[in-house]
């Protein structure tokens, strides 16, 4: 995207001439800020965080508890009220408390996954981009095994094999991010591990643990950080989407699994669209967060896209 | 010629490590006598059970070495043969259950592969010569919302508007309507997975055109006095469609993770929905044949993408 936004204010065809961006020293300073968009992505991401912390302690309805109203609303799922802010499911449970319990899971995953992923993708991109030679060969083959698959079909084929808990489906869905963050690190190693820097480094006689801790490590992270985000993002998604399969988390409330609740059977959503549409909200919204301040954070650190 | 077969080669050699390595997973990490006897495999002391084990271990030559069992079933495989089922008294063999439901996923994917180029076409077009201007951001910022739409989520949305409240698109999928009313059928959930992949597709060739309409040819077509339109179909359009081309490729992938969501909720019966039912039935011979034939799938496209590249633009082979 870094370049597709410069492109933006540099092109107009309708004269056939063009202004190169890096020209221009007012699309540079854009460029080198966040801007306000960013803030208030981390801002959501951050009050997700903290509302999924403290769902238990906060004063919400209890998530499994049926609301049965007996004044004469009829049978439950009861829409939007003061009572019920998102409303009820077919259960009458309230769906506002169902939603912030489903954060809990559906952000666990996704943060550690992504954990699990720069941790192991990146420990071998960069020891591969590092020794290269077999290990590399070896490593990069494993990274097209693993790219060769649709990522879909890769988790669902290792849920069939584990039992669905917690720490099983963020470590499925890590080593889904295991092959696009190794490759990342992998070539930024390479980008780095000729630079005079290291010649230095090594001339003067460091070890190769030392090089590659000390000189290599604090460059590869910095794009590293910026796929974080992303790869949170599709993490999340990859979780709603075995959620909705009902492949996740086993007896777990995580957002897909809601979503799934409000489309099942043939009525549901036409009757009470409520139960499916607020939990959606609240993914694409955070998601979305996720995808904007990721992006934000790459064209700021100026990660190149041919990087990836 | 080399060049081609080194790709070759590789992707064999590929498809050969993700049967073993799938077929080693489901076979070390699950228990497939179980999976065939349900609980009677663990009952070693009834020797009616001791009897149907031993039958079972015959039949799927259970006691053969894990590497022999590999060898055998990779050479049924490649000659047509998947196996029989675990589940439903092995009725029917798995590769009937994929020949039924084959084709229909196929054409999803394939609906949905053309409709995200239509679309993706004409939308890189429009915004690539308004490049800034109001209606290109806008555009842009739809991208942005249409690629973080997980595609259950976007299913639903479409789902409701144009099926329940606008009533414009049929609900579900009716195996047995006829042919042209079950192609209409399809529309909607190829749209589903169309619209974020044609974003991508639109935001890449956006880019890429906009590098070329910079370039000195444009500006010498219009000088020529050649109209707006013309010089972005005729001299714009194909220098920029490399990368497209390879993304095309690249983003099956992506096609056939949709379409295994949008089949469970339009109730289509393809291999996606068959893969998630089998998983759910711990139906192995299932699984393994689904996720190889998404795999070859998968692999021949970029094969056949890095061949068709490589003639359009002779420079990759070297």
């Amino acid at each position: 995207m870094s370049d597709t936004d410069n492109l933006v204010h540099a092109v107009d065809t309708t004269d056939g001439g063009a202004t190169n961006p890096a020209d221009s020293p007012a699309d540079e300073a854009v460029k080198r800020r966040l801007g306000w968009g960013f803030w208030l992505c981390i801002g959501w991401i951050v009050l997700m965080i903290v509302l999924a912390f403290l769902a238990p302690y906060l004063s919400i309805k209890d998530p499994n508890a049926n609301f049965i109203d007996m004044s004469g609303k009829g049978r439950p799922p009861y829409g939007p009220s003061m009572d019920h802010w998102f409303g009820t499911d077919k259960d009458a449970r309230d769906i506002f408390s169902r939603t912030l319990y489903g954060a809990r899971i559906s952000l666990t995953v996704g943060f550690v996954a992504i954990a699990f992923g720069l941790l192991v993708g990146g420990t071998l991109g960069i020891l591969a981009g590092y020794f290269r030679g077999w290990f590399d060969r070896i490593i990069s083959f494993v990274f097209v095994i693993l790219l060769s698959f649709p990522s879909l079909v890769l988790a669902i084929m290792l849920t069939s094999l584990i039992e669905r808990s917690l720490l099983t489906i963020s470590l499925v869905l890590g080593v889904l991010s295991i092959a696009p963050v190794g490759r990342l690190a992998r070539a930024s190693t390479l980008q780095y591990a000729d630079r005079e820097f290291v010649t230095a480094a090594r001339q003067i006689g460091a070890t190769n643990r030392r090089i590659i801790m000390r000189e290599l490590l604090p460059n590869v992270v910095i794009p590293m950080g910026a796929l974080a985000l992303l790869g949170m993002a599709v993490a999340i998604v990859a979780e709603g989407g075995l959620a909705f399969l009902g492949l996740s988390v086993e007896k777990g409330i995580t957002w897909g699994f809601l979503i799934q609740l409000g489309s099942e059977g043939s009525t549901t959503l036409q009757k009470s669209p409520w139960i499916a549409f607020f939990p959606i909200f609240v993914l694409f919204f955070t998601v979305l967060a996720l995808n904007f301040a990721g992006d934000r954070l790459r064209t700021y650190l100026d990660v190149k896209e041919s990087a990836l | 010629m080399r060049f081609w077969l080194q790709r070759v080669a590789m992707a064999v050699l590929l498809l050969l490590s993700v049967s073993a390595l799938t077929f080693g997973a489901m076979n070390i990490l699950g228990d497939p006598l179980f999976n065939i006897l349900g609980p009677v495999a663990g009952d070693v002391n009834n020797p009616d059970s001791v009897k149907l084990i031993e039958k079972a271990k015959a039949e799927f030559d259970l006691d053969e070495p894990l590497v022999v069992r590999y060898g055998l079933w990779l050479s049924d495989f490649v000659r047509g043969d998947m196996g029989v089922q675990f589940s439903s008294d092995g009725q029917p063999p798995v590769s009937d259950l994929i020949k039924e439901r084959l084709p229909r996923t196929a054409t999803l994917v394939l609906l949905a592969q053309l409709m995200a180029i239509v679309i993706a076409i004409p939308w890189a077009l429009a915004t690539a010569s308004r490049a800034g201007k109001l209606s290109d951001r806008i555009s842009t910022m739809n991208t942005f919302f249409l690629v973080a739409m997980p595609n259950f989520a976007l299913a639903i949305i479409l789902k409701f508007v144009l099926s329940i409240k606008l009533g414009w698109m049929p609900l579900t999928y009716v195996a047995n309507d006829p042919l042209s009313s079950r192609l209409w059928q399809m529309v909607l959930p190829a749209l589903t997975i169309a619209l974020p992949v044609a974003a991508v597709f639109q935001r890449l060739l956006r880019t890429d055109l906009i590098t070329t309409l910079q370039q000195d040819f444009i500006l010498m077509a219009r000088a020529k006095g050649l109209s707006r339109r013309r010089v972005l179909f005729r001299h714009a359009l194909r220098p920029s469609l490399f990368s497209f081309i390879t993304v095309v490729g690249l983003n099956t992938g992506a096609l056939i993770g949709g379409s295994i969501v949008v089949e469970t909720i339009f109730r289509i019966p393809g291999i996606g929905s068959s893969l998630v039912e089998s998983v759910l039935r711990e139906d192995f011979p299932v699984v393994l044949a689904i996720v190889m034939i998404v795999a070859v799938a998968f692999v021949l496209i970029n094969l056949l993408v890095d061949i068709l590249y490589s003639i359009i633009d002779p420079r990759v082979r070297r």
